[in-house]
């Protein structure tokens, strides 16, 4: 996985503050515009209903007002209902007036069936859903009683189906405006969580080049609401470092206090070794001297790694610190070839301290360089898992038995090279406390020798 | 061979100065900083041993000053310091050898002369001229394949000699180099020296220069 799509993930996961904004706003727009959306269609249905119970009533009452009743019994109309759909065939209005015995009158719309009378059963104008021409229509009705002429049965209707048609009209309306409304809250939103978390990303950012260790600090100009917090960790980050500076320098003096006193003692027991008298006890001296020395360099090179392996900030690149080191090579081991084998573009910026960093790859390259005849060859690649560093020599290499105890204290395989059994004891911690891995294996060229291989992870 | 010791410790430069005086070095000491940089005859020293925690500066300011003014001989650094860091500054400084404190007397001794010889142009631990095999860390010699008894300061004689084959050193030059400062050099005691080292290993290795002093070789 890229550091890329590593950083898209984290951003999108669900436990990121990003998604739960996100969600939190998208459930607050879902239900503020589901209310919105189901209130208003209710009100207009209730109200769009009311305003047809009311037109029809009106209507009614016209068509009351224009139906004439004639002495014969007749039923006659001087002129039309002011609204023309009663006009117009099948437009779903219609009415019919009647008289017990006589010819029925329609609406010229109503080409065809006729209206229900049951509903006009008495004075008052009452309303139900009937089955009519054109469909199931709202109807209403009342009867009027004319004198000397008996009971007018008056009714007029309407097709449901015009008042569903326009609730369904407007809630189509609603419904893609309110989606849309939807959509620009929600994108809206995410403008705000984009624009308003963009710092907390900068300071992811500068977070991950921290932890890369290609940046010494988190970098950057950040809001007034993170910048204190920013500046907070930049001081921890210094302070850490003086911790460790400050550490380094309290190990050399305790290292140079206890050494110059063993060093007398270590030359006392020498000149006592040569009595024959006391030789027994001075090589008990000299061998307890040497543990107590190798004790007191492997605790202080683990206090100094440790403590800067826990120390935020730490960054170095290989290309800067191996100059130096290969430069002190050459005049510890005169006449053999360092040979550095580095790809172009090849990213050597890691998460560890130079101290430490050059601490590591000296030990490495030192007992390369004591075991190696003519050749030492240090390769750099980039491995899954991080910065593959491989330092091979071309010296007799270990069998697989004494690889696995060459990180042991005081493991020395040939007493007549000198060294102090410490180097890869050490090399070891430090690799661990910086979480690298570290493996002695046979040269992976098929050459003779061996091949220390450094791994070591970029965050 | 004169060395020179730069240690701050008292007691421990006073067991080494012994302990060197007794592999047949001429030893002289520099208790610090501004006593190493006011030495006088440094290029007559071969080699130095140099502490890097001094009373008055770092032996490592040392060491570059001697460098920039041409000291150019093997310089081993011994100190209580043990990092890699430390090493590497004194190895680029100018530094040949690091040795930490505390070290078995035989492996400094080792390392001294593994540095004497790289300086003279050998590989091996002994020196080879003239029909003379010299071994400076076993102190055996050989002459045309005899073992040779040596006083301590023929052996020292010879040493010196060994390693400037054809060149002509003068008594004065014979003195400073085989007794340290505080030594009183006399003329007549390198004459009956070197006439003493003629007699063991025959005249012809060790010639007269009329007026300026010795060559040694066939």
């Amino acid at each position: 996985m890229t550091a890329v799509s590593g950083e898209q993930n984290r951003r999108w996961h669900w436990r990121s503050l990003r998604v739960r904004i996100l969600l939190a706003t998208l459930l607050w727009v879902a239900l503020g515009i589901g209310g919105i959306w189901y209130s208003a269609t209710r009100l207009f249905a209730k109200h769009v209903e009311a305003s047809y119970h009311d037109e029809l009533k009106v209507h009614i009452k016209e068509l009351a007002g224009l139906v004439k009743v004639e002495p014969d019994g007749t039923l006659r109309m001087d002129r039309p209902l002011s609204d023309p759909r009663y006009l117009v065939p099948l437009s779903g209005f219609y009415w019919q007036v009647s008289l017990e015995g006589h010819e029925t009158i329609r609406s010229a719309s109503m080409t065809r069936g006729s209206l229900d009378e049951s509903v006009a059963h008495d004075s008052t104008i009452h309303h139900h859903v009937e089955k009519g021409p054109s469909g199931p229509t709202i109807t209403y009705g009342f009867i009027r009683d004319v004198p000397g002429a008996g009971e007018v049965h008056y009714v007029i209707a309407t097709d449901e189906r015009l008042l569903d048609e326009t609730i369904a009209s407007f809630t189509r309306e609603l419904t893609v405006w309110l989606i849309a409304l939807a959509c620009a809250l929600v994108a809206t939103g995410f403008l705000v969580v984009t624009f308003g978390l963009r710092p907390l990303d900068r300071l992811a950012s500068a977070t991950a080049r921290l932890r890369a260790g290609t940046a010494r600090e988190l970098e950057g100009d950040y809001p007034t609401e993170i910048a204190p917090l920013v500046a907070d960790l930049n001081a921890f980050i210094d302070r850490s470092r003086e911790t460790v500076a400050r550490a380094r320098v309290e190990a050399g003096n305790l290292a140079h206090a206890l050494r110059t006193p063993l060093a007398v003692i270590t030359d006392e027991a020498e000149r006592l070794a040569q009595t024959e008298r006391t030789s027994r006890s001075a090589q008990t001296l000299l061998e307890q001297s040497q543990i107590m020395v190798q004790q007191i360099e492997y605790q202080l090179a683990r206090a100094r790694s440790g403590a800067s392996a826990r120390s935020p900030g730490m960054a170095s690149r290989i290309e800067e610190v191996l100059p130096p080191i290969l430069s002190a090579m050459h005049r510890l081991h005169a006449g053999k070839t360092f040979a550095v084998h580095q790809p172009e573009g090849l990213d050597t910026a890691v998460p560890v301290d130079p101290v430490d960093l050059s601490e590591l790859l000296a030990i490495l390259l030192d007992n390369a360089g004591k075991w190696g005849r003519s050749e030492v060859s240090i390769g750099m690649e980039e491995a899954p898992e991080g910065l593959l560093v491989r330092i091979a020599d071309d010296g007799p290499g270990l069998a697989a038995e004494q690889a696995a105890e060459a990180f042991r204290i005081g493991t020395r395989f040939d007493p007549g090279i000198p060294g102090s059994g410490l180097g890869l004891a050490i090399a070891k911690d430090i690799a661990v406390a910086y979480g690298m891995t570290i493996e002695l294996c046979p040269r992976g060229d098929g050459r003779s020798g061996l091949e220390v291989r450094l791994t070591i992870s970029r965050a | 061979m004169r060395l020179l010791l730069v240690e701050d410790d008292e007691q421990l430069a006073a067991r080494l100065s012994d302990r060197l005086r007794g592999a047949d070095f001429a030893v002289d000491v520099a208790r610090s900083r501004e006593e190493g940089e006011a030495w006088p005859d440094m290029d007559k020293m071969a080699a130095v041993v140099l502490d890097l925690g001094l009373p008055d500066g770092t032996g490592m300011d040392l060491l570059k000053y001697w460098r920039q003014r041409k000291v150019d001989c093997p310089i081993l650094i011994l100190t209580a310091r043990g990092s890699w860091q430390d090493k590497v500054e004194g190895l680029n400084a100018g530094a040949d050898d690091f040795v930490v404190k505390p070290v078995r007397f035989e492996e400094l001794l080792a390392r001294l002369h593994a540095l004497l010889r790289r300086q003279s142009g050998h590989r091996d631990t002994w020196i080879e001229e003239a029909g003379i095999r010299l071994d400076p860390v076993a102190r055996d010699v050989q002459c045309d394949g005899e073992p040779l008894a040596l006083s301590k300061q023929e052996f020292r004689l010879l040493n010196l000699f060994i390693r400037r084959p054809g060149q002509i050193l003068s008594q004065a030059d014979i003195g400073e180099h085989l007794y340290d400062l505080d030594s009183h050099r006399d003329l007549n005691a390198v004459e009956v020296l070197v006439s003493r080292l003629r007699r063991k290993i025959g005249a012809e290795r060790i010639r007269t220069v009329r007026g300026l002093g010795y060559r040694f070789g066939k």
